[in-house]
């Protein structure tokens, strides 16, 4: 066993994680740089965009390592959103920290002053939630607008159901101009065209723009918390957010889906487009099945899936109610004579094969078959299984099986002499949407086919012309039945290396508005939470800074302590540490996106906005009047002035004040930890080159 | 071909602990040790350096697992800490930190072993016996009439271990959970003997701590798919079928040898067709739940669904025993036909959803077993939580057994030695001359056990403060270092260790680690202090108690230690 101490000099820990953290740089605000990751063996290479993508690239085997890859994992696994956010501020914040044991301050008060600072923060950003509700209250859910298409019919019998995906859209647009919620000056289309880079948006999106009301009053003006003359202290009293939430006109609420949307999109609009008629979609597929019922509408993430399809051009992208997937050419006969006419379905939860059994089942090796007659049966078991299978198949009269796992070859063949399609690696939440759909049970073996566990209604079309198949000799068919709540979101780039991109983008895409319905609250986005907790700590700092009250213990774990007593004195220079964190990330942020040529003249603007912002007495009014005043964001300067340019962004509160603390936790826990111990190693295994400080026991 | 070896002589070594070595390797681990101690101790990394996954702990259970140490010496301390820790749960690192302390102390002395361990011996029993007797001034008898105590002890617990990553709000809501937890495990109608029953701790990583959640009954995990089939409601309450044999339809447990079957016999189908004839019998006797430890056949949770009965598979062998207590089944191990004996019910079941995670939410008639979600936003850190509460849960029982606490953060240590040094400095005489060694002897064994016991006191600190010790009570004081010449120490302290004295009481201080005075620390704790005094530092009686014997016996033994004998084959 070795152990070696960590912390000599500098904290090596906390170098790591800021060197890691380094490399999602770019990941960071709505403008994305790609980076390749290449193999210096075998010369491969992989563009990426994300975080996730980033850190499965990375050689992480040290411990810092894994446990930031642990960090954004669990972000991952629970929003699927953050993680950008996550791994800068990681590395923002252990160069804080870094600073703040090169002066001086004990440990155990840099993790109690920080954990204390990220709650205050996450308090003070309540302000700047968005309530929404109501999104879907006026779409009418009679007029259908059919956004699932097909771009290149190939049966002209169903053609007048098809539209266009900006037909579908410009009548989504009518939709709502009736509705007179969107009475528009030409004027503002004329200013959103101008910062629209990507033509392909639908107008739609740009109408969604302009809202309701921008009458944001500077209401905290009188808090008592914000007010510098507030004479008790912050920490005591963590509940004065609430009853200013209650007291004060909040923020203007959202109310429409395309703005939630394209306040959410964060620049990607293609993709937004995307996720937002996805969500409209499956709302209109459950409303006009639960006509009667009142239950809210829940987001189903579940029911939303993607197929990619490379080598089409980027327009053919669009959602669609039903399945969508790939299936090899050699079926295109059997789908073109299965079209158009209704059949049934079965559900397998297995494989299809004739050695498959269940999960849990072992089987055993010390069973031998005799043979009484000498003679070798005529088929084989797999011929006999095969029979027996379209046995089944042609007593329930099946056209089609749906199978989650793989499937015999073989049965594939003979199924399709049958006129019998076979889909195989199928998605576990499409059957389940079949099951519903069709009322068939899925089983694990065709044996256990019954009549109740056939469903019947299902229809398929194929979706890509034959004309228009890529060369990997696949061509995509849609599996459709009445009132399925499936979405498929089909995926097309001409690229195929951006093909893992666009879908990581479309389901961040998809898992912001996810996140946003759920919560029924989002953030003023574009940068407006962190610079109001910038303001909101240098607040605090200058609070702890001028009191000479040092009887503020409590909060450190051991309360008896004497750092409890010094407290007062190191807080300002932490919190300020915990300031510069969110300085970092803004900076960057506007560095990304250009609004700014470099980080030092990004780093003077936020400097100077913080000093008005604390100036003002409420840093929280004072963004809320910015945000009504600017576009796109806090910061905007070339266009501060231009009134005309409303934009709202949005962000998402939990995943993002989740991501902060996650952050937060883990370089805390690498601060706190002094030594490293290596289990279970012989002297010879670790090299000699790092041998430098290790002690063995 | 066999080849036999000539076996190798064995290796004797003299004096273990006199080598250069040996001393370091254990001042080394003492190192460790003792830098984890307390509320603000070090983390730990602990990993196979080869990407195995990374522990981040200070607790000693966790560490001692995970340390491989050679020597003998420090086998000997490991096992018995660990030891220790397996029975009594917490104090594990006092116990370690105060055993390698002894050791060094007594080796710088020059004392025989034997007579040092006969001193030993005696101190410990001076120790013991004020700790269990009536005057014990650091012992605070339980009122179960509040949760003041007790939530003490819980808070001390898990603020001790920071690797939970818990704030203060969290740490309120996990202590407030941990005591709910163990009280619905106290059975309401008591007879003779009371049966504690049993809390299981479900995991669901990566929420926020402060969604975890305690409830009644037991919650088992299934699958999304699973909770849609979940059929309408029973007013009545549900009969339960518990299995712990595979009802997956496979025949693992053949045994040895092959079995030969004749063509066109299928065993498949055979056992099949015994598992469907079990199904018909639990349709028969009318049961609503089968819940099965392992898998159940597809083929037969279709039969069972569609005669509405209820199949929940791949409980686990962990939910077996509670399980079977909550229901009152007995678990049925074959396929024969059941004895309908062995069926127990249910109140209740519900379905719940924690998070991306669904449960089935089993709800008993009336017993002592609950669930405590426990929520972590990380891996690392819901390790450690709940190892923390399990620490926890184990006190409380505990303290339930023996009802006082003893005050913690470091006062009971030094307020013990004071009371040692001082019964020595005066009864010095009387014990000499009933026992083989003079006063001096007795003096030095006394000061190396007495700053023993101190040195752990003043591992809590790892931030280069300074520790004193007062001279009315013995209570543990922690004060900034670079203040040192101040004199006005009234202004500078504010509580002790325990926080149950404030420092405008009028007291005098001393440096731990300067020689004080002896002085009689002042017996009997009054009871106004104790009731006003709120966020008590407290630690668990027994497992401290436990601890103290364990550490110095196991001292005593390694300083016992002659000759280690290694057989080199």
């Amino acid at each position: 066993m070795a152990h070696r101490v960590i912390n000599k000099r500098r904290h090596v820990g906390l170098q790591q994680l800021s060197s890691f953290a380094q490399t999602g740089r770019s990941f960071l605000g709505p403008v994305k740089a790609t980076k390749f990751i290449t193999d210096s063996e075998c010369h491969e290479s992989v563009l990426i965009s994300s975080t996730v993508r980033l850190l499965e690239g990375l050689d992480l085997t040290c411990a810092v390592g894994q446990l930031l890859n642990e960090a954004v994992q669990a972000q991952n696994g629970t929003y699927r959103i953050g993680t950008s956010t996550l791994l800068f501020l990681v590395g923002a914040w252990s160069r804080a920290v870094e600073e703040c044991l090169h002066l001086g301050v004990p440990t155990p008060v840099i993790v109690s002053v920080m954990t204390e600072g990220l709650t205050s923060c996450i308090e003070a950003v309540v302000p700047l939630q968005v309530p929404v509700y109501n999104v879907f209250d006026h779409m009418d859910s009679t007029s259908i607008v059919d956004v699932s298409l097909c771009p290149f019919p190939s049966d002209p019998g169903l053609l007048k159901e098809k539209r266009d995906f900006k037909d579908a859209i410009s009548q989504l647009l009518s939709t709502y101009s009736l509705s007179g919620r969107h009475a528009e000056s030409p004027k503002f289309f004329r200013t959103q065209a101008k910062v629209e880079t990507e033509k392909n948006t639908p107008q739609a999106l740009q109408n969604g723009l302009s809202t309701d009301s921008f009458c944001r009053k500077s209401a905290l003006t009188h808090s008592r918390h914000f007010s510098r003359t507030d004479n008790s202290h912050w920490i005591n009293r963590p509940d004065g957010f609430l009853e200013q939430c209650g007291l004060t006109p909040r923020t203007s609420r959202c109310n429409d889906l395309v703005e939630l949307a394209v306040g959410l999109s964060h620049g990607d609009h293609s993709s937004m487009t995307l996720a937002e008629a996805a969500v409209r979609l499956q709302w209109q597929s459950v409303s006009l099945r639960q006509a009667n019922s009142k239950t809210p509408f829940m987001f189903d993430m579940s029911r939303i899936l993607t197929c990619c399809l490379p080598g089409l051009p980027e327009t053919s992208s669009c959602v669609s109610l039903g399945y969508v997937t790939v299936v090899p050419m050699s079926s295109i006969a059997l789908i073109k004579e299965l079209q158009g006419q209704p059949f049934r379905v079965i559900l397998i939860e297995g494989d299809l094969t004739e050695s498959y059994r269940h999960l849990g089942f072992n089987k055993s090796v010390n069973i031998k078959t005799k043979l009484d007659s000498g003679k070798l049966p005529e088929d084989s078991a797999e011929e006999l299984w095969t029979t027996s299978v379209l046995q089944v198949l042609i007593q329930f009269d099946v056209n089609l099986i749906l199978v989650q796992g793989n499937v015999s070859e073989h049965l594939t063949e003979r199924c399709m002499q049958s006129k019998r399609l076979v889909i195989g690696s199928v998605n576990g939440s499409v059957l389940q949407a079949f099951a519903e759909a069709t009322r068939a049970v899925p089983v694990a073996y065709v044996t256990q086919v019954n009549e109740d566990c056939v469903g019947s209604q299902v229809s398929v079309t194929v979706w890509t012309s034959p004309h228009d198949i890529n060369r990997a000799n696949r061509m995509a068919i849609m599996l459709k039945t009445e009132g399925i709540n499936l979405i498929t979101a089909v995926l097309t780039s001409p690229v195929s290396t951006q093909m893992e991109t666009k879908k990581d983008r479309f389901w961040s895409c998809v898992y912001r508005l996810y996140h946003a319905l759920k919560e029924e609250k989002v953030f003023l986005g574009g940068g407006a939470v962190e610079f109001l907790c910038l303001s909101h700590l240098q607040i605090l700092a200058e609070q702890s800074l001028n009191k000479e009250n040092r009887a503020c213990s409590g909060w450190l774990p051991d309360s008896s302590s004497w750092m409890a007593s010094s407290l007062s004195v190191y807080r300002p220079t932490v919190l300020k540490c915990l300031a510069s964190g969110w300085h970092e990330y803004l900076s960057a942020v506007m560095f990304n996106t250009a609004t700014h040529p470099s980080a030092v003249e990004a780093s003077t603007f936020i400097q100077h906005h913080v000093q008005n912002a604390t100036n003002s007495g409420s840093p929280s009014s004072y963004i809320l009047s910015r945000c009504s005043k600017l576009s796109s964001g806090l910061f905007h300067s070339s266009i501060s002035d231009n009134l005309e340019v409303v934009q709202k962004v949005y962000d998402t509160v939990t995943p993002k004040t989740e991501a902060w603390r996650r952050a937060l936790d883990l370089v805390l826990l690498v601060l706190q930890t002094d030594s490293e111990i290596i289990t279970g190693l012989a002297h010879t295994q670790i090299n000699s080159q790092e041998l430098d400080g290790v002690l063995f026991l | 071909m066999s080849r036999f070896e000539a076996k190798k002589p064995s290796l004797c070594k003299t004096e273990p602990l006199t080598s250069e070595k040996v001393r370091f390797t254990l001042s080394v681990l003492k190192g460790i040790l003792a830098s984890c101690y307390g509320p603000s101790g070090r983390l730990k990394q602990l990993h196979n350096g080869l990407g195995g996954c990374v522990c981040t702990t200070s607790q000693s259970s966790a560490l001692l697992r995970n340390l491989s140490v050679t020597h003998p010496v420090l086998k000997v301390l490991t096992a018995s800490v660990q030891n220790h820790v397996s029975c009594f749960s917490d104090c594990g690192l006092f116990t370690a930190i105060l055993c390698c302390n002894l050791i060094e102390n007594i080796q710088k002395i020059g004392l025989t072993p034997t007579k040092v361990i006969k001193l030993n011996k005696y101190l410990l029993g001076l120790c013991t016996s004020y700790l269990k007797s009536e005057a014990c001034s650091c012992r605070i008898p339980v009122d179960f009439s509040s949760t003041h105590i007790f939530l003490g002890l819980v808070r001390s617990i898990l603020t001790s271990k920071p690797a939970c990553m818990l704030t203060r709000k969290e740490a309120d809501h996990i202590s407030a959970l941990i005591l709910k937890a163990f009280l619905l495990t106290i059975p309401e109608s008591a007879e003779d003997r009371v049966i504690l029953g049993k809390s299981i701790i479900v995991p669901l990583k990566g929420q926020r701590v402060i969604d975890s959640a305690v409830l009644p009954g037991l919650l088992i995990e299934i699958s999304e798919v699973q909770l849609r089939l979940l059929p309408t409601q029973k007013s009545s309450a549900l009969k339960v079928a518990l299995f712990c044999v595979s009802l997956s339809g496979d025949f693992s447990n053949a045994g040895e040898g092959t079995v030969v079957v004749p063509y066109q016999v299928s065993l498949e189908n055979a056992v099949l067709e015994q598992l469907l004839n079990l199904g018909r019998q639990l349709v028969g006797d009318q049961v609503d739940l089968v819940l099965c430890q392992k898998v159940i056949h597809p083929s037969l949770k279709q039969f069972l669904s569609e005669h509405h009965i209820i199949a929940i598979d791949r409980v686990g062998v962990t939910l077996m025993e509670p399980l079977s207590k909550v229901t009152g089944a007995t678990p049925i191990g074959s396929l024969n036909t059941i004895a309908s004996t062995t069926y127990g019910s249910v109140k209740d079941l519900s379905s719940a959803r924690f998070g991306s995670k669904h449960f089935f939410h089993l709800i008993p008639n009336e017993a002592t077993v609950c669930s405590l979600l426990l929520c972590s936003r990380n891996d690392t850190a819901w390790e450690e939580l709940k190892l923390t509460c399990q620490t926890a849960m184990h006190v409380l029982q505990l303290t339930i057994k023996e009802p006082w606490v003893l005050l913690g953060g470091g006062c009971t240590e030094t307020h013990l030695a004071a009371y040692i040094r001082h019964k020595v400095h005066n009864e010095a005489e009387d014990v000499v001359r009933e026992d083989g060694y003079s006063q001096a002897e007795l003096r030095i064994a006394t000061e190396a056990f007495c700053s023993a016991l101190e040195s752990v006191a003043s591992s809590l600190e790892h931030d280069g403060g300074d520790i004193l010790i007062d001279m009315k009570y013995g209570h543990f004081w922690s004060g900034q270092s670079d203040s040192a010449s101040v004199v006005n120490w009234q202004d500078m302290l504010s509580r002790c260790g325990c926080g149950l004295y404030n420092s405008q009481e009028g007291l005098s201080w001393s440096f731990l680690r300067s020689t004080y005075h002896p002085f009689a620390p002042q017996k009997c704790l009054s009871q106004a202090a104790v009731g006003t005094a709120s966020n008590l530092t407290v630690d668990c009686f027994t497992a401290k108690l436990s601890g103290l014997q364990v550490a110095i016996e196991t001292a005593n033994l390694i300083l016992d230690l002659s000759y280690v004998i290694e057989d080199k084959n």
